[in-house]
């Protein structure tokens, strides 16, 4: 799910932007650094929309940084479970499948993967049904429910089925859907 | 006693969970494949319900076990966290310190166990229920065993798990992991560990295999299956939910770690003095802060039955003394008082048939020998008694005629004329002669129908005769003829 917010961030910026494009450089480096970014507590991070305020800056001792604590606007992407998403496959195996939505990882199981679907071990593994009506396999693009999720400090990892109604094969890979 | 529900619980969980054959978990496996333990937990568990702490080897002695056997299962029993043991190395004053308790505690007929063990330090272990445990223990294996089925039937259980099939690395993945076990050459997940190639973990229900007729029939059909599943165990562990819900109110008895019961059972006894069973429930009321209100009312419960059996006792006691006593205190009487002798007799006798049945029930433990001779005599009383009896009913209706005859036909007269002559002489003669010819009976008593017997009579004859003298000579006659 997405959500837009604010966040704090205190950057330090190095004493050679100091001049008139100081604001500029320093949203710029806020893009930099944390579009993309994934923290366990909001998702990722996937577009700095506005920078609030930035605060007076204040010297480092020693080294001439100087840290600016900047608030922003931004855009996340936290996935919850039970959420339905759409995602590329990226793997299949004997185990299940791998596919990404956005930046997030899902990996469908076999037991997740409705049971007339079967793996097939071609030269593009795969799994698909009896009569070769569905078959995914990598670049596919599967729409699925997330059943669990692993939320680390800087990592969110998912796992998904598409064991139930209107889940499983929405786009053949390259095709247009 | 607070303690009557937990042990209802235990066994109760004996039989739901423990009655098959326990599966030896761990690298002992191999070896008891062979034995037959099944349901030995049961009776283990049954036995311990009726004990506090118990010294493993006694227990196998009284529930002829083999201790390995025992200890096997006590281990299983253990680790599914139903009892605690404690094992200790003591010497003979431990164990003595063992004994006391036990002795305490039970009713102290525990064997004496000193000889056996020499001044050599032993190991010794000692098993006990743990009460409190084994209710969180059960309530928790009950949810999981819900929870379990219950996920199957919402498909909620959506992680898959992996196990590596490597036997001395064993270790288990979930499908969370999955971004770090996957191997980017053969696309498949490795073990962190050992690298090798992990398989899915099959824990779930052996619901049989549909065959292809749909994946919503299937898949329908398994869900039902898993649905009576979740009846029949909610069913069938009815009883138990029941009395965890009776039990939850309650404190669980609590018997502490070995020494502490141990010194409890001890000081208990020796501080009140008083009887066993009070000892046990003092160590209790020590073990728990303030009895709750269910404790109390069965405790009041106990104290009214023990009271209503006191007191039918009492009944019986104060109904037995008048039953018993009676036949003695109006015998006494009658030797005093009666003035009819045969009627007394008579009377006595039947009183005596009484008497004697009850006499035999109820001995008199301080003169059993007294009590022989009174029965013996009784006995001969009684004997002659019925023999009189006996020739007044025979003799009275001839009587008169044989008054008559004796003068007519001397020769004729039988032993019938005789013996009424002895009865009538007997009957008409003072209280006196008779009771002279009873205390001589015993001593003539033995032979009976022989000579003796009628020496007696002619006695008794000899006695009265004077007057009637025909008689005499007639019975005298008879008497000779008789032999």
């Amino acid at each position: 799910m997405f959500f837009h917010i604010y966040l704090d961030r205190n950057l330090q910026l190095h004493p050679r932007h100091f001049g008139p494009h100081l604001r500029d450089k320093l949203i710029a480096k806020l893009i930099q650094d944390v579009e993309g970014t994934c923290s366990g507590r909001h998702g990722f991070v996937v577009a700095v929309t506005a920078v609030e305020t930035i605060g007076s800056g204040l010297i480092r001792d020693g080294t001439g940084f100087v840290t600016f604590p900047v608030k922003y606007q931004c855009v996340v992407f936290r996935p919850f479970k039970g959420e339905i998403l759409e995602s590329v496959v990226t793997m299949v195996n004997k185990m299940g499948f791998f596919a990404e939505a956005g930046p997030v990882q899902i990996f469908v199981s076999n037991h997740l993967i409705p049971d007339d679907m079967a793996f097939q071990s071609d030269d593009v593994p795969n799994y698909k049904t009896s009569d070769g009506s569905v078959r995914i396999q990598k670049d596919s693009e599967v729409r699925l429910k997330i059943v669990g999720t692993r939320v680390d400090a800087t990592e969110i990892f998912c796992i998904g089925t598409i064991k139930d109604d209107f889940l499983g094969l929405i786009g053949d890979p390259g095709g247009a859907t | 006693m607070s303690i009557e529900p937990f042990r209802r619980l235990v066994k109760l969980v004996a039989r739901a969970f423990y009655d098959e054959e326990i599966p030896a978990k761990g690298p002992n496996r191999s070896k008891s494949d062979k034995s037959d333990n099944k349901g030995i937990a049961v009776v283990v568990l049954d036995a311990l319900t009726r004990r506090q702490w118990v010294k493993e080897e006694d227990l196998a002695k009284k529930l002829r076990l083999h201790p390995k056997q025992l200890r096997r299962t006590l281990r299983v029993l253990e680790e599914e966290m139903l009892i605690i043991r404690e094992h200790r190395k003591e010497t003979v004053k431990g164990a003595k310190v063992y004994n006391a308790a036990v002795a305490a505690v039970s009713d102290g007929t525990t064997g004496e166990k000193e000889g056996e063990e020499k001044l050599k330090l032993h190991t010794h272990s000692y098993c006990c229920l743990d009460y409190a445990q084994v209710y969180d223990i059960v309530r928790y294996r009950i949810h999981r065993a819900r929870k379990k089925i219950k996920d199957e039937l919402e498909d909620r259980n959506a992680i898959q798990e992996y196990v590596c099939p490597n036997a001395g690395c064993g270790r288990r993945y979930s499908a969370l992991d999955a971004t770090r076990l996957i191997n980017q050459l053969t696309e498949l997940f490795h073990c962190e560990n050992c690298d090798a190639e992990l398989v899915e973990e099959a824990d779930k229900f052996a619901v049989p295999a549909p065959e292809g007729d749909g994946e919503d029939n299937a898949r329908r059909r398994r869900r039902e299956k898993l649905r009576e599943l979740l009846e029949k165990l909610d069913k069938q562990l009815q009883p138990l939910h029941i009395q965890l819900e009776r039990v939850k109110a309650l404190v669980p008895p609590d018997f502490g770690t070995l020494v502490q019961w141990e010194k409890r059972a001890i000081s208990s006894v020796r501080a009140g003095g008083e009887s066993n069973e009070d000892a046990a429930k003092a160590a209790h009321g020590q073990g728990s802060t303030g009895p709750p209100m269910p404790y109390m009312g069965e405790t009041k419960v106990d104290v009214v039955m023990a009271g209503a059996a006191k007191n039918e006792g009492k009944d019986e006691t104060a109904a037995g003394p008048t039953k018993v006593l009676p036949p003695w205190m109006i015998r006494e009487g009658m030797n005093l008082n009666a003035k009819q002798r045969g009627e007394a007799l008579e009377g006595e006798w039947n009183e005596d048939n009484g008497g004697t049945s009850n006499a035999d029930i109820k001995p008199a433990e301080e003169d059993k020998e007294a009590m022989q001779k009174k029965l013996q005599e009784e006995y001969v009383r009684a004997y002659y008694a019925a023999i009189l009896a006996s020739q007044q009913n025979a003799s009275q209706p001839p009587k008169s005629e044989n008054n008559e005859m004796s003068y007519v036909e001397k020769d004729v007269s039988t032993e019938a004329a005789a013996e009424v002559s002895a009865g009538v002489v007997v009957k008409d003669e003072g209280e006196d002669d008779d009771d002279v010819e009873w205390e001589d009976a015993p001593a003539a008593e033995v032979p009976i129908a022989g000579s003796g017997h009628d020496e007696n009579l002619e006695d008794t004859e000899g006695a009265p005769v004077e007057g009637q003298g025909d008689y005499a000579g007639e019975a005298d006659e008879d008497d000779i003829e008789w032999e």
